[in-house]
């Protein structure tokens, strides 16, 4: 049996700077692995190693490519983060997984869709609105509300307005802190709610962002009539390993890295935790 | 279960032997501060054949090390490794039964689900030979109260119980029944009087022992029942020293880091405490649990609530390690007195 904390190569095939912080990698596999991590579902997540800077965490922020890459973004935040950013074009990393669960793909069909994210919260749900926007069909309406600190630190700007133009998305912006090119909204991702058109006893909520906003935002739709087993946040937690056996990130029963990342609100009131 | 019998001159000769047979022989020996450790005797000797009591570490040390490497960095820059394997073949003797338990906790841990193959390859090759405890090591142990002793039921190869003349011989396993196969004229059947005064002891040892419903101690853990002032107490006696899980032998946390000289090196994991601050603390200092008391909180939730709510039964087995350790004189056995006495009260 292979040693699961064994990493294989990817090659950085593409860089984007995201926001001032922020870069999106587009990455490569080959090698015997290569198809059962492609094979990943939205909201799960890989281990990636640069080696002598360790290992963390990082959701598939798109959907697999069909020449067998995906995307990743890295907020600089902490040792490997900064050093991720210091890399170029055709560096090489180490990835492991797909670790996690994914969203409830089977139940949201057909339903309305709400995306709640802040930050580099859209990361995660990028990959997710990827994949209703690909059979859009199979949908209801979908809602985008998106929030970040400045109008700088959006991210994905290009496909954000290719959504915006879609006339069955409807995608809402918000900034905490506006600059003079900015003329949308002012405020916490919660301030767009009274935009929401879609019928919350049915609809089929996805929020990432600061624990912060997770907590408010949840505690708004609720008031709004959304279902609490209809809500799903995807969580961020320590995690050393993504197999359930480092045990930083596991509360009460549940493994954040192996039964989550994705849990209901149904799920978390469970566990006691807000965010 | 067969029980067999060996006598002691018999049992120093299959010890002999066994050393041939294996790279590694791990058995209790006293240091030079007069305790008792655990180490490799195969070369150097010095090995107890019975000895009081129990060691300071348990033998977790040998199958999940303080720092052991994940596999080898070739390349940092070019992301080449390579795999480390361990095929040592490793016989551990006299384990003390709550050692032996623990080890087939962590072995259903590591072995659950995504397998920890580093873990599984260590287990793979060794053997397990328990010896059961005649005396209780110390006032704080509860083992008995945790079915992890003074005998051991399960998890052992073989299972020596001193008598007076010999050990009374448990055989666990294939791999047991294939030591003593392969050794068959040091042991002889086991006489009745022995088995007998071995079991009229446990039955002894056992009498104060008082049961304990772990299940409701859960339940009251689950439901928020253990009042915020404990905790508060127990964060107040806490400093942070780590005794508890580094002595504990069914803790197995660990964290990753990578260790490099001139582009080349090691990813290593070594042992993490539930207790310190940034075990849940993430980057850019983002932290669900910020407070002291919830951190030492973690320890007695998952040995006494979580793993009871995963496999059923508490991942304590009473050894007091962690009790005789604690600065603070922090009790994990009257942390579990005071809540089941209060589930009894209710």
């Amino acid at each position: 049996m292979q040693n699961s904390y064994l990493p294989q190569k990817a090659v950085i095939e593409d860089i984007i700077q995201e926001s001032p912080d922020t870069k999106t990698f587009t990455l490569s596999l080959s090698g015997d692995k290569a198809d059962s991590i492609l094979k990943y579902k939205p909201g799960q997540f890989l281990m990636l190693s640069l080696p002598g800077y360790g290992e963390a965490p990082f959701t598939f922020a798109s959907l697999p490519d069909p020449n067998g890459g995906f995307q990743i973004s890295v907020r600089r935040i902490g040792a490997l983060t900064k050093a991720l950013h210091t890399l170029k074009i055709k560096a090489i990393v180490g990835v492991r997984g797909p670790y996690g669960n994914t969203f409830p793909l089977a139940k949201m069909k057909h339903k309305d869709l709400l995306f709640v994210a802040g930050g580099c919260g859209i990361a995660p749900l990028r990959s997710l609105i990827q994949y209703a926007l690909k059979q859009r069909k199979a949908y209801g309406k979908i809602e985008i509300i998106y929030g970040c600190r400045t109008p700088k630190d959006r991210f994905y700007k290009e496909e954000m307005e290719l959504w915006e133009k879609n006339k069955d998305t409807q995608t809402h912006l918000t900034v905490d802190e506006p600059d003079p090119t900015w003329h949308g909204e002012r405020g916490v991702v919660c301030v767009l709610f009274p935009k929401i058109k879609l019928n919350p006893k049915t609809s089929f909520v996805f929020l990432c962002g600061p624990a912060i906003m997770i907590k408010f935002a949840i505690r708004d739709l609720l008031k709004l009539g959304f279902r609490e087993e209809n809500i799903y946040a995807s969580l961020e937690r320590h995690m050393q390993c993504g197999t359930g056996k480092c045990g930083h990130c596991y509360i009460k029963d549940k493994y954040v890295c192996r039964d989550g990342p994705n849990f209901s609100y149904s799920e978390m009131k469970q566990l006691e935790i807000e965010s | 279960m067969k029980r067999l019998f060996i006598i002691k001159e018999n049992l120093k000769i299959l010890v002999k032997n066994l050393k041939k047979e294996c790279d590694e022989f791990i058995a209790p020996k006293r240091e030079h501060l007069d305790d008792i450790i655990f180490g490799d005797t195969k070369v150097d000797g010095g090995e107890l054949l019975e000895y009081e009591g129990n060691s300071v570490i348990s033998p977790r040390a040998f199958l999940l090390p303080q720092s052991e490497p994940l596999f080898e960095i070739k390349s940092a820059r070019e992301s080449d490794l390579v795999p480390i394997q361990d095929k040592k073949r490793r016989i551990f003797y006299g384990v003390r039964p709550c050692d032996i338990k623990a080890l087939a906790l962590m072995r259903r841990f590591f072995l659950d689900a995504v397998v920890d193959v580093p873990y599984q390859e260590k287990m793979e090759h060794s053997i397990f030979i328990a010896l059961a405890c005649n005396t209780l090591c110390s006032a704080e142990a509860f083992c008995c109260e945790l079915d992890a002793g003074p005998v051991a039921q399960e998890g052992f190869d073989l299972q020596l119980v001193a008598g007076e003349n010999g050990f009374l011989v448990d055989v666990g396993t294939k791999k047991g029944k294939h030591i003593v196969e392969g050794h068959k004229t040091l042991f002889t059947n086991a006489p009745a009087r022995d088995a007998k005064q071995a079991n009229a002891l446990f039955k002894d040892m056992a009498k104060g022992c008082r049961r304990i419903d772990y299940k409701k101690v859960a339940q009251a853990m689950r439901d928020n029942k253990v009042a915020e002032s404990v905790w508060d107490d127990i964060a107040l006696r806490c400093v942070v020293c780590s005794g508890c899980t580094t002595l504990c032998p069914t803790c197995s946390c660990f964290r990753v880091v990578d260790r490099l000289s001139h582009g080349k090196g090691v990813r290593l994991r070594y042992c993490d405490g539930c207790p310190y601050a940034g075990f849940t603390r993430m980057a850019g200092d983002n932290a669900p649990l910020p407070l002291h008391k919830d951190h030492i909180r973690r320890f007695f939730e998952h040995k006494l609530n979580v793993d009871v709510a995963r496999y059923g039964a508490p991942s304590c087995v009473g050894c007091a390690r962690c009790i005789r350790t604690c600065p603070g004189n922090i009790s994990i056995r009257k942390f579990i007195e005071a809540v089941a006495g209060q589930t009894k009260a209710e």
